[in-house]
């Protein structure tokens, strides 16, 4: 076993793993944070993506010992039932989710978009959100979702 | 009175839909998520080999892995285990086999499940895996239907002689005389490619078993939790009164989900046997290797045309691979849908078929959205467009001259369907118009003389909506059931025998519920899937939700009115039937109390109710429409659905013959569901189809090679439509109610039956320059170009 540290949403999180373990099991059965999901386990759907320092990571593809002292951010630092964030709220008004699987690392991987450019083109929002898979909606609401924020800038990280 | 009304809780946040808020904030709680203290974890260990005699299996070594707690094989628990069986006694020449959970003689495709192991952890689980030995007779593979079907194919069941697992014939009508009538005759193949319904989530059961109670508690994903519920009690010998099903959040289903998988009943067993709860969760490559397959199935059509393009009659040989037969419910049902379906909106009355439905050395065969109408539909879209080009006859010609006429209604087609749909001649007519078909047409012309390869195809459907599940399962049946209890505090719980997969169902039968009882949709909370909140449900499959389950909740919710309406008539000294319910209150005339008083009466104040009523309001409701058959009559023919939608598509395409690559330039939908109950989510359900319409046309194909072993199991191998692979169709919906309550006919399904269809014609249109004609739904880029250098080198 490992002792591994690093910042979740804010604040400090320790656990104690196995090398091997990944950092989508940890976030998930050690940390409360079930909001990533897994989709595919071979880094190719992006259900379970998360920003470590920033960055979208396929949480599935990174193991916990890899995170040590960095920021991870997941969907449960984005927004809250009372509160949420502009591009959740956007993504609920456009019908840009239906079962919601995918929907977690959806949001985090436009907020990194919106964080580096707050006025995507059509082409920049479907190039960037590329490697995030969804099954129900064809996209299409996604991208009017996003579209909608590229277009006022209302998405503040 | 001096009942006070309830204070009003403030409005939901202003989502959309009543899903959305615990989804966006990652707190949905799908099978993963659902916890339990001392949860053991179940991997299981699959067959390497397609074919393959299990002689021994050593689990020795796996038992010694610490955080084991047991290793299970077939030859186990097959002894103290029920088996799933079809039961199909209208089908007597389907073959009678039986399987347990687990394999225990053969294993009979890649990915069929042979041993289990109970852990700690799924980590320590799939080490142990690893120790686990098994003795294989490796035996020759059958990896398609027609080597299936050569004199000397190996065969899965040796007692069966061969390996048709069905042999169906149909005929309708008077095909010979049809032909005997015809001046020409086509005759074609279509082929269809196996796909995967693929959703998000795949498939994962969790068990808990009381042995102090003998109670089952089962967290499964799954579109059919009280069926399911059934099929566990055959497995486990469990009466259903001590089985509960808890169908949680889903993350898609697709039709893959409305199957009973034999691991489902394992996990079952499983908590019975290690007295822990125990969770199987499908990962990835077990979903591609064993989480069901679609579509697979090659048409050889004859037809018998007339010089002015009507077709007269037409003879089919459907040959299927359903992959290993051993699957609850029948991996054959697609196939016979398909067989039903093929008359399409065409009076098309003298038809006769045989169905072969081929076992295989594959994943077994199973549901996707669509459920065998795209291969059906596809059949005749493209015979009317082949027949067309023969005589010179234009595609909207073709159909206007053999489409089912306006008039009358019902019209009974030749398998039995019993139509009550709109006009085909009106909704083709809003198709050219919404598409500007002309204007497409032209500029095609256009880039034809620029050396483009351009094309337009239009293509159209009638889809059977709420089918009875009896006729193909032998049991369940058309019908659904809803409870709905109005609270002391006037706020309604609805519960549900249908299982959203992210339809948004919360949302929809709040709206149906709240229009019935004049109040708002916020103030009614819908659950679904849980077998302890409602006696029995059918499940969502087959596009039967809004007709039965809306259905069902209108009824319900109608009676519960009519009780408070009563309520409300004593207290207003009037006749019940003067009263009605609208925005919050129950009204006669300007005199008016609140809905929230008469709940507080009916369970708080009950000495303000009318004489010998009884306190409270709830129901349970069962909902039949009664107009659907349960088994096919003498003559085979079976009114299979309660209610029929249509849709047509038009699409526009241009061909790469550099790279084969087909880009989708536009896309219309028009599509006639009945009444609409929430147009966003509607659009929604067109949209997702549209994408796995594009997907299995243009990317997704499940591959096995000569030998049967799987090529595909990773996300990276089966390539599923990405953002950039968006089409945004233009959706017109025309609203032709049905007779049944509500108005509804169904949705969901439309959009991947009959863009395929319309893909298929728009590629043959833009080949028509090159003389290649399009005969397979399998439109990617290396298959496309497959045909452009077998055009070329002919």
């Amino acid at each position: 076993m490992t002792s591994v540290r690093f910042s979740l949403n804010g604040e400090s999180a320790e656990v104690d793993v196995e090398p091997r373990e990944l950092l989508l099991d940890t976030l998930r059965d050690r940390l409360a944070a079930k909001g990533a999901h897994a989709g595919c386990e071979q880094g190719a759907c992006g259900a379970c993506t998360v920003l470590v320092d920033g960055s979208g990571v396929r949480s599935c593809l990174m193991f916990t010992v890899q995170a040590s002292g960095t920021e991870v951010r997941t969907i449960e630092g984005v927004g809250s039932p009372g509160a949420l964030h502009p591009i959740q709220q956007a993504l609920s008004q456009h019908h840009g989710l239906q079962c919601g699987f995918c929907t977690p690392g959806m949001v985090l991987t436009a907020l990194e978009l919106f964080e580096t450019d707050p006025h995507p083109s059509r082409d920049r929002i479907e190039e960037w959100m590329s490697g995030n898979l969804c099954r129900c909606t064809g996209y299409v609401n996604i991208v009017s979702a996003l579209e909608s924020l590229a277009g006022t800038g209302e998405a503040p990280s | 009175m001096s009942v006070a009304a309830p204070p009003r809780a403030p409005a939901q946040t202003g989502t959309r839909r009543h899903e959305d808020t615990r989804l966006l904030c990652g707190r949905g709680e799908y099978l993963g998520d659902v916890q339990r203290p001392d949860l053991k974890h179940i991997a299981i260990l699959r067959s390497p080999l397609a074919h393959a005699r299990i002689r021994d299996v050593d689990v020795s070594g796996a038992m010694t892995v610490p955080g084991v707690i047991g290793v299970f094989t077939g030859a186990e628990l097959a002894a103290d285990t029920g088996e799933f069986s079809h039961h199909l006694p209208m089908i007597p020449t389907l073959r009678q086999i039986t399987w347990s959970v687990l394999a225990t003689d053969k294993a009979r495709f890649v990915g069929e499940p042979v041993a289990a192991v109970v852990a700690d952890s799924r980590y320590i689980a799939e080490d142990a895996l690893e120790l686990i030995e098994v003795d294989y007779e490796e035996l020759p593979a059958v990896s398609d239907a027609k080597a299936g079907l050569e004199a000397e194919a190996p065969l899965l069941y040796e007692d069966w002689g061969d390996n048709v697992f069905l042999y169906m014939p149909g005929a309708h009508g008077d095909v010979e005389a049809a032909f005997a009538d015809a001046d020409g005759e086509l005759r074609e193949r279509f082929t269809h490619h196996r796909v995967s319904g693929l959703p998000m989530e795949g498939h994962g059961a969790l068990g808990e078993f009381d042995p102090s109670t003998g109670r089952l508690e089962m967290h499964v994903s799954t579109q059919v939790p009280h069926t399911l519920r059934t099929v566990i009690s055959d497995i486990t010998g469990l009466s259903e009164a001590k089985i509960r099903v808890v169908a949680p959040d889903m993350g898609g289903g697709f039709g893959n989900k409305a199957h009973f998988m034999r691991e489902e009943a394992l996990v079952a067993v499983l908590a019975m046997r290690v007295r822990h709860p125990v969770v199987w969760q499908q990962d990835r490559t077990e979903n591609l290797l064993a989480g069901l397959h679609s579509r697979e199935q090659v048409h050889e059509v004859e037809v018998a045309y007339r010089n002015d393009g009507r077709v007269l009659g037409l003879r089919a040989n459907f040959v299927v691979d359903v992959g290993s037969p051993e699957l609850y419910i029948l991996g054959c049902a697609p196939a016979i849908v398909t067989t039903g379906v093929v008359p399409n909106c065409y009076d098309l009355q003298d038809y006769a078929f045989e169905l072969r439905c081929v076992a295989t050395n594959k994943c077994p065969m199973g549901g996707y959205r669509g459920y065998g109408q795209p291969q059906g539909i596809f059949l005749m879209e493209r015979v009317l467009d082949l027949v067309g080009e023969r005589l010179d006859i234009d595609p909207v010609t073709m159909r206007r001259r053999n489409m089912i006429p306006d008039e009358p209604r019902p019209y009974v087609t030749a398998t039995g369907a019993v139509l009550d749909t709109g006009s085909f001649d009106e909704q083709l007519s809003e198709l050219l118009e919404a598409a500007d078909y002309d204007a497409a047409c032209g500029a095609r012309d256009e880039a034809r003389a620029e050396g483009r390869l351009v094309g337009v195809g239009i293509a159209q459907m009638v889809e059977p909506t709420a089918p009875n599940i009896h006729a193909l399962a032998g049991r369940f049946g058309g019908y659904e059931m809803a409870m709905l209890t109005v609270q002391p505090d006037g706020r309604v719980n609805v519960a549900v025998g249908t299982k959203s997969q992210g339809q948004g169902h919360e949302t929809i039968y709040a709206k149906v519920a709240a229009d019935v009882l004049g109040i708002s949709p916020d103030d009614v909370a819908v659950s679904d899937g849980d077998t302890a909140a409602l006696p029995y449900g059918i499940g969502t499959w087959g596009s039967r939700s809004a007709v039965m389950g809306g259905g069902a909740v209108i009824k319900a919710a109608r009676q519960v009115r009519d009780k408070m309406a009563a309520i409300a008539a004593g207290l207003l000294e009037a006749p019940a039937d003067q009263i009605e319910a609208s925005d919050g209150f129950f009204r006669l005339g300007e005199a008016a109390i609140p809905f929230g008083q008469i709940a507080a009466a009916a369970y708080l104040h009950t000495f303000l109710l009318p004489p010998g009523m009884d306190p409270g309001l709830s129901v349970v409701v069962g909902y039949d429409p009664g107009n659907t058959s349960p088994f096919p009559d003498e003559r085979g023919k079976l009114n299979v659905a309660a209610t029929y939608s249509t849709a047509a598509a038009a699409a526009v395409v241009e061909v790469d013959p550099a790279t084969g690559v087909v880009t989708v330039s536009d896309l219309t939908i028009v599509h006639d569901c009945g009444t609409v109950i929430d147009r966003v989510l509607l659009d929604g359900q067109i949209h997702g189809a549209v994408a796995q319409a594009v997907g299995q046309t243009f990317f997704e194909e499940i591959h096995y090679d000569e030998n049967g072993q799987p090529q595909t199991s990773t996300l990276l191998d089966y390539m599923i439509p990405a953002f950039g692979d968006v089409v945004r169709p233009r959706i017109v919906h025309r609203e032709t109610p049905s007779e049944l309550i509500g108005g509804f006919r169904g949705a969901g399904e439309g959009a991947i039956i009959v863009t395929p269809a319309a893909l298929a014609a728009a590629v043959h249109d833009a080949l028509a320059p090159l003389g290649v004609p399009i005969t397979q739904a399998n439109l990617s880029p290396s298959r496309l170009r497959e045909l452009l250098r077998a055009h070329s080198t002919a």
